[in-house]
């Protein structure tokens, strides 16, 4: 077998896309230019981070990158110094985001680290509950902060109060200040994301390894089930849009919301009826914050939340009042969910052979399960609630450039990198301080229809799984908590490459156990959330990766395999909800499996086998 | 003429059964003539002997055998008594004056005797054969093969008969005197006479269907690789269990999360052959198993499951890990099918100094940082 990957300096330009370097930040490229730096880069492993990005990145999405490259590594290195690792490092290839785990190898050096790692670490650990409480509280006031903002057209003449109020601030500095404050509001949100996020995960994979030095091959799912929390924020949105189907049949509006109408439509016809009116003032309640949860993984400015399409939603209800009427019952089992882990609890602990053994598993189960709700919880306020109005913001944004013809579309905005709309918003606000024509309006247009191209051209190439070499041993939590990247995946990828390289075809795919148990059944290839109501009763759901708000299309499925993910990635979670077979980090699963292939999925050594073609 | 054969069905628990003597009147239970093993307990030993309600017990605990009944105590007394053998019993040990290892022997055959050539009462008899239908009905099958096994209310280990591979109403009459017969073997007469009993003795009769192994296989209640006690080892192959036992073939494997029943490895086994029962039941031959069968595993996740649950009850039950021998029974449905042969507690990982796992630490912070020192080694 192979034992090493392809160097991150010889993957090659897609032909007509030469110069597609200028979209991303200088810094992202893989460069020999400096052969210190040349030399670290191949030296390690980078692995194509799929299970954040299923597709090449639009420059201004590229933010929220930036944004967990810093707030990620800083921690690890400057704030916690936690012992052996360093962060992850990030850069981009044809599009697509690579990253690799910096690791310490110097022994003393680690041992130095030690100390202020137990310092301030154990200062985190020790008062958790009332640092999250405090997280969330300030976590609140920035999105409080982040809704206030506001992009209007500049003014032709300023308003007489800029004089006689003495404001002094004229609207296009305003316009560039709100700017830079909502892009500093994204970093800021990314800097309370990774606050807590690396000590939760470092707690939690030490109970998952305890348990695996007491308990040899306890499938991953079951370690989770044992932490998990049962009120997560993330499954609240499901539950609002069953809370609304049922009360949809009390009220007897499900008639008309099982009409087959759109969302606006259906609207309209409520508000003629009282008990209408009354349920859509429910479903306001509802949609702030718990419809701000996004329709992707949130990382894209595509994807959008229930409230940006509420059809995506009211479907949903659809569904839930059909499936109550077949007198099924689509609640959460919660009572059921919180005796299970219980009794899973109880009965290892029951196993465990010595008074060591017991200490250990007892000390480190409480302190992972101290952990988790922050690491259920954090993804719902960043990823979801914060990304879904942040992009909203930067559509009213798209708005000042569209209306000075910097960009045809509203939608190109994305196209341009967040520092180049700072520059294309100084051309705007200078030129309307002079009142002669920016450049803007000749500069973009052309530029933003080549870098369509080239994204077109990013679309159809597939990255490889990894570039350069494994390491012996990974120490960052991320890596294997989150991708999970381990000596099997490795593996399984190296053998990806040589079966391209010798052109062999195999009938089977290997990834990573998600949630436990075997299913055969037709596979379902879904891209993104729009097709999701084409999954049939029944199907393998075979996706990128899944979000959240996928969760009611989970009552149809049979079992699902993403390309990427580890057993703590939300297709793993929810599927175990659903006691749902799953196999997760396949690394290439909606390429290998087409709509309609017969497939048979273990959920526990994590093969898929495609038994009959379509 | 079986006694070539091994016992089929070994459960040899013992147990801590109450004995009840303030009772006088009889009720309904006690007055049975046959109960059922699924209506059987503990304490009801007393009724149908040890054995019986064993088995009865087991059940009780979710541990599934092979189908069947007991004669009661109580039916072979009715026996003795309406067929004047009680009396001509009594009348003989007066004429003895006493039994003595010298007289034994004489005292044995005529007491087998009387009873081998004795007839059994109807009342008996009918309710006997209408039993022995319900289980043929069970089974699906025409005079199904079926065992008789004594079963006393005290026990006296190893000292009476088991029959194998009785078929219809005739052998099965014929092998139900033979086994009452028993209790007046020579060593078991004279065990009671050691012990001071008397030399009359009531035993109940088990007659469990014979088990009809589609699949048979071994179960280890520890993952016998490392003595980790929270999975079960499955080895599971065609036909009668000696195939797996003496290592005749290499068996699928399953490894099973003791906790949640779910499987975790499945291995392929190669299978080649099975052993069978030879048409006239009365030797094991080895015959080659098709291809097809070879090439998939033997048994389905829900009789993998099943096994395993009843072997988790085993180890509960008897509190440690358990080697365990089952079957599934081709006559039967799902899960009546899956079928526990023989218990013995596992002997390698329970002998073992067991050793911590983890090294000791001062706090849970102290584990986090090793944790993170340690990292996680790629093999």
């Amino acid at each position: 077998m192979a034992s090493k990957f392809m160097d991150p300096h010889d993957v090659e330009t897609i032909p007509g896309t030469e110069g597609w370097e200028r979209m991303y930040p200088y810094h992202y490229q893989f460069s020999r230019e400096d052969p210190l730096r040349a030399e670290h880069e191949s030296s390690q492993l980078w692995y194509y981070d799929g299970l954040h990005y299923p597709e090449p990145h639009p420059p201004f999405d590229l933010l929220w990158d930036e944004a967990w490259f810093l707030a990620l590594s800083q921690n690890n290195t400057r704030t916690f110094l936690v012992p052996p690792a360093k962060g992850i490092e990030h850069r981009i290839v044809n599009g697509y985001v690579f990253i690799t785990p910096i690791g310490i190898a110097d022994p003393k050096e680690i041992e130095a680290r030690v100390p202020v790692f137990m310092k301030r670490a154990g200062y985190y650990y020790d008062n958790w509950d009332t640092l999250y409480v405090e997280w969330e509280a300030r976590m609140k006031g920035l999105l409080n902060e982040l809704e206030a903002v506001s992009f209007r057209p500049l003014p032709e003449i300023e308003d007489e109060s800029m004089v006689f109020e003495k404001r002094g601030t004229s609207s296009g500095y305003h316009l560039m200040n709100q700017y830079d404050h909502l892009i500093g509001m994204g970093f800021k949100c990314w800097q309370y994301h990774f606050e807590m996020l690396n000590l939760c995960y470092a707690a939690f994979l030490t109970f998952t390894n305890t348990v695996d030095q007491i308990f040899p091959n306890t499938p991953m799912g079951t370690v989770t089930k044992m932490v998990s929390g049962i009120d997560a924020m993330i499954m609240r949105p499901n539950a609002e849009l069953i809370k609304l189907a049922k009360l949809a049949i009390e009220n007897d509006v499900d008639q008309v919301i099982l009409k087959p109408l759109n969302a606006a439509g259906c609207m309209k016809e409520l508000e003629k009826t009282t008990p209408g009116k009354y349920w859509l003032s429910e479903l306001e309640k509802a949609r702030y914050p718990w419809f701000h949860i996004s329709t992707g993984t949130g990382w894209y400015h595509h994807d959008a939340s229930w409230n940006d399409n509420l059809d995506i939603p009211f479907d949903a209800i659809r569904m839930h009042i059909k499936a109550l009427k077949a007198g099924k019952v689509i609640d959460r089992p919660t009572e059921r969910l919180v005796e299970e882990r219980d009794k899973l609890v109880e009965e290892y602990r029951g196993l465990i052979q010595t008074e060591e053994d017991r200490e250990a598993f007892d000390q480190t189960l409480s302190i992972a399960r101290r952990v988790f709700p922050y690491a259920e919880n954090h993804i719902f306020y960043v990823e979801n609630w914060f990304h879904s109005v942040f992009w909203n913001k930067m559509r009213q944004v798209a708005d000042i450039l569209h209306g000075v013809g910097f960009i045809e579309d509203k939608e190109d905005i994305w196209y341009l990198k967040r520092g180049e709309i700072r520059e294309a918003l100084w051309d705007h606000v200078t030129s309307w301080a002079t009142g002669i024509r920016p450049r803007g309006s000749s500069y973009w247009p052309r530029e933003i229809a080549w870098r369509k191209g080239v994204m077109e051209k990013f679309k159809q190439w597939t990255p490889p799984p990894a570039l350069g070499v494994p390491p012996e041993v990974v120490t960052e939590p991320f890596s294997i908590m989150l991708w999970g990247i381990t000596t099997d995946v490795l593996k399984k990828w190296l053998q990806g490459v040589e079966a391209a390289a010798g052109g062999g075809e195999t009938d089977e795919l290997l990834g990573a156990p998600g949630s436990s148990g075997v299913v055969e059944g037709p596979a379902r290839v879904i891209r993104s959330v729009e097709v999701l109501a084409e999954l049939q009763e029944g199907e393998i759901l075979v996706a990128t990766t899944t979000s959240p708000s996928w969760a009611p299309a989970f009552t149809k499925i049979k079992g699902a395999v993403t390309d990427v993910g580890g057993s703590m990635c939300h297709a793993a979670i929810i599927c175990r909800e659903y006691a749902l077979p799953t196999v997760v980090g396949t690394g290439r699963a909606t390429s290998f499996i087409k709509t309609g292939d017969l497939i048979r999925i273990d959920g526990d050594s994590g093969v898929v086998k495609i038994l009959k073609r379509a | 003429m079986f006694n070539d054969r091994r016992e089929q069905v070994l459960l040899t628990a013992d147990h801590k059964a109450h004995v009840d003597l303030g009772e006088v009147t009889m009720t309904e239970k006690e007055k049975s003539i046959i109960l059922w093993y699924d209506e059987l307990e503990g304490k009801d030993f007393n009724l149908v002997g040890k054995k019986n309600a064993n088995l009865g017990e087991m059940i009780r605990a979710g541990i599934r055998t092979s189908p069947g009944f007991a004669l009661t105590i109580y039916a072979n007394d009715l026996f003795i008594t309406s067929m004047g053998i009680k009396s001509a019993l009594e009348n003989y040990l007066k004429d003895l004056g006493r039994v003595t290892y010298e007289n034994s022997l004489k005292a044995s055959a005529f007491a087998v005797n009387l009873i081998e050539e004795a007839s059994v009462p109807s009342i008996i008899t009918d309710e006997l054969f209408r039993e022995y239908q319900k289980l043929c009905d069970l089974a699906g099958v025409e005079n199904v093969p079926v065992a008789t096994r004594s079963s006393g209310a005290i026990s006296m280990p190893g000292q009476m008969e088991t029959f194998l591979n009785i078929r219809g109403q005739e052998d099965l009459l014929h092998y139900i005197k033979k086994t009452w017969a028993s209790a007046y073997f020579v060593e078991a007469i004279t065990y009671r006479m050691n012990k001071g009993l008397g030399f009359i003795l009531n035993i109940g009769v088990g007659v469990p269907k014979m088990v009809n192994s589609r699949v048979s296989g071994i179960v280890f209640t520890l993952n016998p690789l490392n003595g980790d006690r929270s999975k079960i080892s499955v080895d599971v192959s065609y036909g009668l269990g000696e195939a797996v036992v003496s290592g005749l073939v290499t068996p699928d494997n399953f490894l099973v999360d003791k906790v949640t029943l779910e499987p975790i490895r499945s291995k392929l086994g190669e299978k080649e052959v099975q052993c069978v029962y030879e048409e006239t039941g009365s030797t094991i031959k080895t015959v080659n198993v098709p291809q097809e069968a070879r090439s998939r595993l033997s048994i389905d996740k829900e009789e993998l499951k099943e096994i395993c649950r009843i072997s988790k009850a085993i180890d509960r039950y008897y509190g440690k890990p358990y080697d365990i021998e089952f079957a599934i029974d081709a006559d039967l449905s799902f899960p009546e099918n899956v079928i526990i042969l023989q218990v013995r507690p596992e002997s390698v990982w329970s002998k073992k100094e067991i050793k911590p796992k983890i090294e000791k630490k001062k706090d849970a912070m102290d584990r986090v940082i090793n944790q993170l020192i340690t990292g996680v080694r790629l093999k």
